[in-house]
């Protein structure tokens, strides 16, 4: 059996559930690594409700059913999560497994193992090349030279840095003889140390990938008595369970977090907002308006029913260049609040378009279209393989007191890796610059 | 007309390879040279060995070949180089006694029953049926079913110096005429690649005062397994320089150089330039350097490596004696450029067989490669491979994980090139596992199922494993952790364990090695140095050889998916046109070495295999 592959089985639309699925070797294992049940065995064809354990103490209830080989769809172990809806979810649910073991499946991959396998006919080999063809043709328009010209570019210097460094550790390898001041493992690392910055940089800058990872930053802001504490308690809900606090964490930086579409929402300060109403009142708005820094959006919550006092102007303020969504709680009075710009009227007390709010929080900052599936999916693929980098680059510096080899060995694994997003993978183009770099031979 | 079981054209370090496997595998087998004095001649340095080329000779010995052997019995300096680097960069470089090396190898060919040795000059190929028929220029004919090609540099070859172009081989040899047009009306395809080699000076007349001695490794063994002891240093080379004066006798003079002025045609290789083309193109750099070697014991000959040129000889002279310490050096031979006609290797299989007609192989510079390593890797592999022809069995094909030599092989007939080929271990994917020292691990039962290998060398082997293993059951024990053990890992710098300790993980520290294990627990046994570096290496890189057997076995399945030898290519849907046209020039034997093609993307791939299902299918369903 061939090695797990996973990818996401249904449309990129919106529908009420997805299905990410799984094939190939050890797929079964590598599920319930992360999988958690009542069951203790595993029967083909059954369904089984659980969890799935997308970060540490974060869960996501789905519905998990396997398929021994040969009865399966590729005619290989196959395993499927059903789990909610949502583009954003079902990537992180594909992350982790590939985190676990798995690789992305290429174009019509799935198919091509069935027919492999003797599970489709013959005469359906040409719609399967086709469907191969199509989805590479996909990928080939929603590469990212065209969808980001400026990442592209800068991915593609972060290759060239490596394969100069390559170049220079192979000529010392092939040609130890030569008289070029020879390449050492300090200079080596610290060149390894400019790209990683370089790698940090062009994950954060793929914005997608800088919230997919750390989650959106939200600051509730407000004046007292708004009901910010209850706009709080109305987000998390039933999330409430998740509350990332830790114990030991100081109370000024308490954060809660709450999953919506597979984005990870991060309440910030949220202490402030917690305490005794005395203590605000104390400090005044002055605590709240630090939050405002540390956050990618600003809930900035009013009192429908109140007119707008200097103290909501003064918060305004503060506010500049930030994204805003103006909450409107307390709809269930009557309005008397002029209205205002990117608003949202909610009632925290009735939960009345809360989740419209949740839906606004992560459009909002995420610029691209959660529908349109294009994008999103080349982007998980670069962006799984810019992980994939940070990782041997971190890899690197752990064994730092390895001889020369075996770094070399990971800095072309690094070189391979980015070459599946520029497609400089020709092992033939490092030679040649060693050759027109270095002046050698007899 | 005489009838061999096998005809081996040309007895260089190919053509030597590949009728001693032949004879030794019990077939008749005639061994065709131009000149019985050029025999396994050293044409250019007098040296065996190098990065990735140090491998090569030792698997080439591991399969059961003569090489390592032989550059063994006529070391006269050893080194490792790239000591400190890591195991997998390591390679063994000798300095070769030129004339033993030649006497040495005559002798092993006339010793060796089967092998028929003779001298004449090989002028047509014919067919006829499964019989190739060989004539030579005083009209004798030899017929055999196997032909290996080892022509090396010598087909329509030309020594050029300065204006001067000289229809001979190699060092005022004989260069072989008219059989490139023979090989042209079988359908073979040739081009014309260049080499040159530098001067050669009197070793009294050097002024070595003025340079850096280079003195050999002491303690090293050679390159075969079945050599006992360490090899002696007997010789010394020297380094030295150019000086501007040099550079500015050069640029004076480029009009005449024939590289630069556009007279030589043949496609020169890059890693080895001229020395006026390294002025060119690195007109920045304020000197090269240089080395001089010693081209045998019996001789005053000494080699100026990286002096290379096909300037006039008057120029020669200037230019040498404007190197530091040469000042009154006397050229014995001068510098040559080189050109000749070789095949293109992409119309071979990687077994080595032309495509186009069984039991035809080629081998050595004649497929496009430099280098007398190289040759013989591709020299054995012919012979092995003729055998198996002959005997009706299936060839053989080494992976890029086995060898450098099935590297080097999948290179050329994969991708082709468009220079002479030098291996470098930057071509190697799996450099950790294709090291200098485990050679005869990775190859020695290969080298036994096509039966190279005799009872002495496997006895060896089986002895060498038998004794790693006793090694490592040694590293079992657990040590209890007292002062002396504290101190142990402290004088290393080293973290203390928290508890006892197997000799095993030890090892496993950075900066403990398996020297230091025995030195301060000791072993039962008495191992020798090459073992306990064996295991050593086995140990401490665990892990990341572990990651590069997965790697391997990842890529492995699709060497598996094998495409049938006619495989329609036109008349199939869905690949692309580029695709088709590269896959038909190539037609490769798997679907791992189609997806090496340059130009055939992964989707192609993904079809393609698809596609060879679907015929494999179609074919049994219509029997």
């Amino acid at each position: 059996m061939e090695n797990a592959i996973v990818s996401i089985s249904t449309p990129l639309g919106v529908g009420a559930i997805s299905i990410v699925r799984m094939s190939g070797k050890d797929c079964l294992n590598i599920a319930l690594k992360v999988f958690h049940c009542k069951a203790k065995i595993i029967e083909p064809r059954y369904m089984y409700l659980g969890k799935l354990e997308i970060e540490k103490d974060t869960f996501e209830e789905c519905l998990m059913v396997y398929f021994k080989a040969p009865y399966s769809y590729t005619g290989e172990d196959l395993v499927e999560f059903h789990i909610h809806g949502g583009i954003l979810l079902a990537q992180k649910v594909v992350e982790l497994f590939v985190k676990n073991g798995c690789r992305l499946a290429e174009a019509g991959e799935f198919s091509k193992r069935a027919f492999m396998n003797g599970k489709i006919t013959l005469d359906k080999a040409e719609a399967i090349i086709g469907e191969i063809n199509a989805e590479t043709e996909g990928e080939l328009k929603s590469s990212l030279k065209i969808t980001n010209g400026k990442l592209a570019e800068k991915i593609e210097k972060e290759q060239e840095d490596l394969k100069m460094l390559l170049a220079e550790i192979e000529v010392s390898f092939d040609y130890p003889e030569h008289d070029y001041e020879e390449i050492v493992k300090g200079k080596v690392l610290e060149k390894v140390k400019e790209i990683k910055k370089q790698n940090d940089k062009i994950i954060e800058i793929s914005e997608s990938g800088k919230y997919l990872k750390n989650g959106i930053n939200v600051a509730l802001v407000g004046k007292a008595n708004v009901g910010k504490s209850s706009v709080l308690n109305a987000l998390l809900g039933e999330n409430r369970a998740i509350v990332t606090d830790i114990e030991g964490t100081t109370r000024d930086s308490l954060c809660e977090s709450f999953f919506h579409k597979g984005m990870k929402i991060n309440l910030i300060d949220t202490a402030g907002i917690r305490q005794t109403e005395d203590v605000v009142e104390k400090l005044g708005i002055k605590k709240s308006l630090e939050s405002i820094d540390n956050a990618d959006i600003v809930l900035f919550i009013r009192d429908g029913s109140q007119k707008e006092s200097k103290e909501d102007k003064e918060i305004e303020k503060n506010m500049s260049g930030k994204r805003v969504i103006n909450v409107i709680n307390k709809t269930d009075k009557k309005r008397v609040l002029e209205y205002k710009d990117n608003e949202i009227e909610i009632s925290a007390l009735t939960e009345k378009n809360i989740n419209h709010l949740k839906d606004k929080i992560v459009n909002d900052v995420i610029k691209f279209d959660i529908k349109s599936d294009a994008l999103v999916l080349t982007n998980e693929r670069h962006l799984d393989i810019l992980k994939k980098c940070d990782d041997i680059l971190n890899e690197i510096f752990a064994i730092k007191n390895e001889s020369l080899d075996i770094i070399a060995m990971l800095i072309k694994k690094l070189w391979v890796e980015l070459g599946k997003i520029t497609g400089n993978t020709e092992n033939e183009d490092i030679i040649s610059l060693i050759f027109s770099k270095f002046c050698l031979g007899k | 007309m005489e009838r061999f079981d096998a005809i081996v054209i040309g007895a260089g370090h190919a053509g030597c390879e590949s009728a001693l496997a032949l004879a030794r595998t019990g077939n008749k087998t005639l061994l065709l040279t131009i000149s019985l004095d050029a025999v396994a001649f050293l044409a250019c340095n007098p040296s065996i060995g190098g990065t990735a080329k140090g491998q090569l000779v030792s698997e080439v010995d591991a399969l059961g070949g003569e090489m390592g052997i032989n550059a063994d019995k006529t070391a006269i300096q050893i080194r490792m180089l790239n000591r400190g680097k890591g195991p997998a960069v390591q390679s063994l470089r000798a300095q070769a006694d030129k004339n033993a090396y030649h006497t040495e190898m005559k002798k092993t060919l006339e010793n060796t029953p089967n092998l028929f040795l003779r001298q004449g000059e090989a002028v047509d190929i014919s067919l006829d049926g499964e019989d190739k028929i060989v004539t030579t220029s005083v009209g004798l004919k030899y017929v055999a079913k196997a032909l290996v090609f080892a022509t090396g540099v010598y087909l329509e070859s030309e020594i050029i110096i300065g204006k001067t172009r000289e229809k001979t081989g190699p060092n005022g040899f004989k260069n072989s005429h008219g059989l490139s047009e023979s090989l042209r009306k079988l359908g073979i395809t040739l081009v014309r690649f260049k080499t040159g080699t530098p001067v050669r000076l009197h070793a009294r007349s050097v002024d070595y005062s003025k340079m850096e001695v280079q003195n050999g490794d002491e303690g090293i063994s050679g390159f075969s397994y079945l050599t006992e002891h360490p090899i002696e240093n007997k010789a010394v080379c020297y380094l030295t320089y150019t000086t501007q004066k040099t550079h500015e006798i050069i640029r004076n003079n480029l009009d005449k150089a024939p590289a630069i002025s556009g007279e030589i045609v043949g496609i020169g290789p890059r890693y080895c330039p001229s020395i006026e083309t390294k002025i060119v193109r690195f007109a920045d750099k304020e000197r090269h350097q240089l080395f001089l070697e010693p081209e045998a014991l019996n001789t005053q000959e000494m080699y100026l490596q990286g002096f290379s040129t096909s300037m006039p000889s008057y120029i020669q002279k200037d230019m040498v004696e404007s190197v530091i310490g040469l000042e009154k050096a006397e050229i014995m031979r001068d510098a040559y450029a080189i050109e000749y006609d070789c095949i293109v290797p992409t119309e071979l299989n990687p077994t080595l067989e032309l495509k186009a007609i069984k039991g035809m192989f080629f081998a050595g510079q004649i497929n496009g490669t430099s280098g007398y390593e190289e040759a013989a890797a591709q020299g054995i592999i012919a012979g092995i491979n003729a055998n198996l022809y002959l005997k009706g069995k299936e060839q053989i094909v080494l992976k890029r994980s086995d060898a450098y030599i099935g590297v080097l092989i999948d290179d050329i007939v994969t991708k082709g090139t468009n220079e002479p080929y030098r291996m470098m271990t930057s071509r190697a994917e799996y450099r950790l596992l294709l090291r200098q020292d485990n050679a005869d691990l990775r190859l020695t039962e290969i080298g036994r199922s096509v039966g190279l290998v005799s009872d002495e060398r496997y006895n060896i082997f089986l002895e060498k494993k038998r004794k790693m293993k006793e090694i490592e059951q040694e590293l079992e024990r657990k040590i209890k952790l007292d002062e002396n053990v504290k101190n142990f890992f402290q004088s290393h710098k080293e973290s203390l364990p928290k508890e006892s300790m197997k000799l095993k993980d030890m090892l496993k520290r950075v900066n403990i090695d398996i020297f230091d294990i025995k030195n301060q627990f000791g072993f039962k046994g008495d191992y020798d140095f090459n073992l306990l570096e064996k295991v050593n290496i086995k140990i401490k890189y665990e892990g990341y050889l572990k990651q590069q057997q997965e790697d391997i076995e990842k890529a492995l399945a699709n060497e598996k998916l094998k495409i049938p030898e006619d495989f329609d290519y036109q008349n199939v849907k869905g690949l692309r046109r580029e695709a088709v046209e590269k896959l038909m020039q190539i037609r490769p034997l798997n679907i791992g070495q189609a997806s090496r093609i340059s130009g055939v993307s992964p989707a192609d791939i993904s079809v393609l295999s698809i596609l060879v299902k679907k015929d494999e299918k179609e074919r049994k369903n219509g029997n």
